[in-house]
């Protein structure tokens, strides 16, 4: 089977390590979330996988594609939607759908279909044609959202997506994540709210000081942490202090 | 009670001073050696030029006639034009930049100290600018034999405060009228609109003809002569408060100083209900995009193509910076057309080579919008699209504005002087793909809120579009002139500076990786 995600020995430094020596592996179809104090490398993690910062060493694989010898291959089946919304606030979000859908080379009748639908599903219907200048975090996290699934990716990277997000909103962006897990996609996600990652992910992982301190499914997280039945805030604060102690 | 008492108008004063010369320092921090040098010889040519005339002018006293003070009001007009341009620009940016507006509103400062304030910085910041200039070329002559025309200073000033109480007035009442989403628009075009007469005034001789605005000189002159030019007592003022004469001095700065008061104090609370207005305004008026429903375009260029179109369409500041251009334009093609219908050939050359230059110009400055100051670059890196489709796409929309700026004007040329129209259309389009390459080679990340002045842009970047726009009009001087072999000379220095300056795509990306 090809994995979705396989990370092998990345390393990145700035002026200090970020990232250091991470294997990472993630399974098709599953929903990955990365949980990780302020600083332990998570996004630049993320940011190296989705092609935005070159790592200094090691080795990336999206479903079987080298991401590094032929990133516009891997970019064409992955989906980056950072924290901060990548949108113009003078396009509307139609026009915004409009012009992703192009970078991405969709055939323009199918992209429309789908930013009418995604805009729809989104509870965007009603602003489709106006511009993104004057709307709320929220309705710009959802509008950035249509634009990372307008060419239905493999693969969707998302660093924070619920910040900003009221509880109708998160809770219909949760629905949309489940659902496209459910359907056989992958989905990576980073969030520091725990529960997220408790109530929806597959297998979490557990970075911190820019290395990879545990993987996989609550249960096994657990039995790492020593914490059986406990919560995973109690096996995170746990084996981040362990981590920190090592 | 101490004068410096916090929340009083002194103390805060003192903070927005200094906050300007922190702000100041941190951007001429970010200039260079380039920028000082430059800065430091047009003073030193300002200064030789300003010795000169006061040693012309040490005996020399301006005559007590109507031709002067009718030239001193021309003179206040013009200066006051200039000064409402920038003072309106400024008024409506305040309402918008919130900087630390809701801090200092939600404190318990008056909102009239808090206006009170902000707009003495307006025009203090503004007074400032023509102190620099005419420092250097008056104070000469002040200090060897005129110590009365301090006077002059004193007229800015009351200019200053006077201007800043219309800029101020109009942005209220433009906020009154159409509204908080509208006003940053209308003031911003209309303060580009104000100077551009400031602009146009000044080239009044270019656009008369010579012949024209020498008799309207020489009849206003004739007029004064022959004592038929009467102006009323107050229409000296100036020129007697310029002379350092004390009552018409004290008028003036009264005047200027009353009408300040008078607008930033019954203002104030007006101005903080509008700063609040703003917020979320623009959201809640944001009416839907018109237009048909039509399809989405296809692939990466004209995708981007019309990404970028649109939003060089919708921005208003950068619409109304680039209409200033056009509008240095005119003068211009006035000459052009002017001598293209009587034959004049040396004018004529000279006016192809300026359309040149100014499209290279204007090309520059949009090539760096599109290229340098894009407001996703995460979104372009994370897609697959290749970066030379989103290069091409994003020049071309720089340059379609700089052919639809220069249609009219070369549609006139070729029905006039169809030689030349070719000429001027080869070289302008020569200099705007010039400068709009130089902007792909040497990019800058930036924000597009500094396009007005060009403060994001490479300044090596921006010489360069300078040096090769100047050697491609001078090419097109050259050809228009009847000589066109010798304009392969500048052609061919062009086209060499150009090759030194290219890079190639993993240069401009390593740069850019360190520019992030």
């Amino acid at each position: 089977m090809t994995e979705a995600l396989i990370v092998r020995g990345l390393d990145k430094t700035f002026s200090k390590p970020a990232v250091r020596d991470l294997d990472l592996t993630v399974h098709p179809g599953e929903l990955y979330a990365l949980l990780g104090p302020n600083g332990a490398g998570k996004t630049t993690t993320l940011r190296m996988v989705a092609g935005l910062t070159k790592p200094d060493k090691g080795a990336i694989s999206i479903f079987g594609i080298d991401a590094l010898a032929d990133p516009a291959a891997a970019k064409a089946i992955t989906a980056w939607a950072p924290d901060e919304a990548m949108i113009y606030d003078r396009l509307t979000p139609l026009e915004y759908l409009e012009f992703v859908a192009g970078l991405w080379s969709i055939e323009p009748k199918l992209a429309k279909a789908r930013a009418v639908e995604l805009l729809d599903t989104l509870g965007l219907a009603g602003e489709a044609r106006r511009r993104c200048e004057g709307f709320s975090r929220g309705m710009k996290q959802k509008v950035a959202l249509a634009g990372a699934l307008i060419h239905d990716p493999k693969l969707l990277i998302l660093d924070e997506p619920l910040t900003g997000l009221d509880a109708a909103a998160a809770r219909l962006v949760k629905d949309m994540l489940q659902a496209r897990v459910d359907a056989g996609g992958t989905v990576i996600l980073t969030t520091h709210i725990l529960e997220v990652a408790e109530r929806m992910a597959d297998r979490i992982g557990i970075i911190a000081g820019g290395r990879l301190l545990a993987e996989g499914s609550l249960d096994v997280l657990r039995g790492q942490a020593g914490k059986d039945g406990g919560t995973l805030e109690d096996v995170f604060l746990q084996l981040t202090a362990d981590g920190a102690a090592a | 009670m101490s004068l410096l008492r916090p929340g009083g108008v002194p103390w805060l004063l003192i903070h927005e001073i200094q906050l300007y010369w922190r702000g100041l320092a941190g951007k001429k921090a970010g200039r260079g050696v380039g920028a000082w040098i430059g800065g430091s010889i047009l003073l030193l040519v300002m200064l030789v030029g300003g010795v000169s005339l006061g040693l012309v002018l040490r005996r020399v006293d301006v005559p007590m006639v109507p031709l002067a003070a009718t030239i001193t009001l021309a003179c206040c007009a013009t200066a006051f034009t200039l000064m409402l341009s920038q003072t309106l620009a400024a008024a409506s940016e305040a309402l918008y930049e919130r900087g630390d507006l809701d801090l200092l509103f939600s404190s318990p400062i008056p909102p009239r100290t808090v206006l009170f304030v902000r707009a003495l910085g307006v025009a203090a910041g503004v007074m400032t600018v023509f102190l620099i200039f005419l420092t250097p070329l008056v104070g000469p002559a002040i200090i060897l034999g005129h110590p009365a025309w301090l006077g002059l200073f004193g007229v800015l000033a009351a200019l200053a405060l006077l201007a800043t109480a219309a800029g101020l007035s109009l942005a209220m009442a433009l906020f009154s009228l159409i509204g908080p989403r509208r006003t940053r628009t209308v003031a911003q075009v209309l303060a580009a609109l104000v100077g551009a007469a400031f602009f146009l005034t000044s080239q009044i001789r270019t656009i008369l003809g010579k012949s024209a605005s020498e008799s309207l000189f020489q009849t206003l002159a004739r007029e004064s002569a022959e004592g038929r030019l009467k102006l009323p007592p107050i229409g000296w003022w100036p020129l007697r408060a310029m002379l350092g004469e004390p009552l018409p001095l004290l008028a003036v700065l009264a005047l200027g100083a009353g009408a300040f008061a008078l607008s930033a104090l019954s203002l104030g609370r007006r101005f903080a209900d509008a700063a609040a207005a703003t917020q979320g305004a623009e959201a809640a008026a944001a009416k839907p995009v018109k237009g048909r429903d039509r399809a989405f375009a296809g692939g990466v260029f004209a995708a981007t193509l019309a990404k970028e179109l649109r939003l060089i369409l919708r921005d208003a500041g950068l619409l109304s910076q680039v209409l200033l251009r056009v509008l240095y334009l005119v003068p211009t093609a006035v000459i052009l057309s002017r001598n293209a219908a009587h034959g004049g050939g040396g004018a004529l050359a000279g006016g192809a080579g300026v359309v040149v230059f100014l499209a290279g110009q204007v090309a520059g400055s949009l090539a760096w919008i599109t290229l340098s100051a894009e407001e996703s670059p995460d979104l372009l890196a994370v897609s697959p699209a290749a970066i030379r489709s989103l290069r091409r796409a994003k020049l071309a929309a720089a340059l379609a504005p700089v052919a639809l700026m220069l249609a009219i004007p070369l549609a006139v040329l070729t029905w006039l002087a169809p030689l030349t129209a070719l000429w001027t259309a080869i070289g302008a389009g020569l200099a705007a793909w010039a400068c709009g390459l130089i902007n792909v080679w040497h990019q800058k990340p930036g924000k597009r809120a500094d396009f007005k002045r060009r403060r994001g842009a490479s300044w090596f970047a921006t010489l360069a579009e300078v040096g090769v726009s100047a050697l491609l009009a001078g090419a097109v001087g050259l050809a228009v002139a009847g000589l066109p072999l010798w304009g392969l000379a500048p052609l061919t220095i062009a086209g060499i500076v150009l090759l030194a300056l290219r890079r190639s795509d993993a240069q401009i990306a390593k740069t850019l990786r360190l520019a992030a």
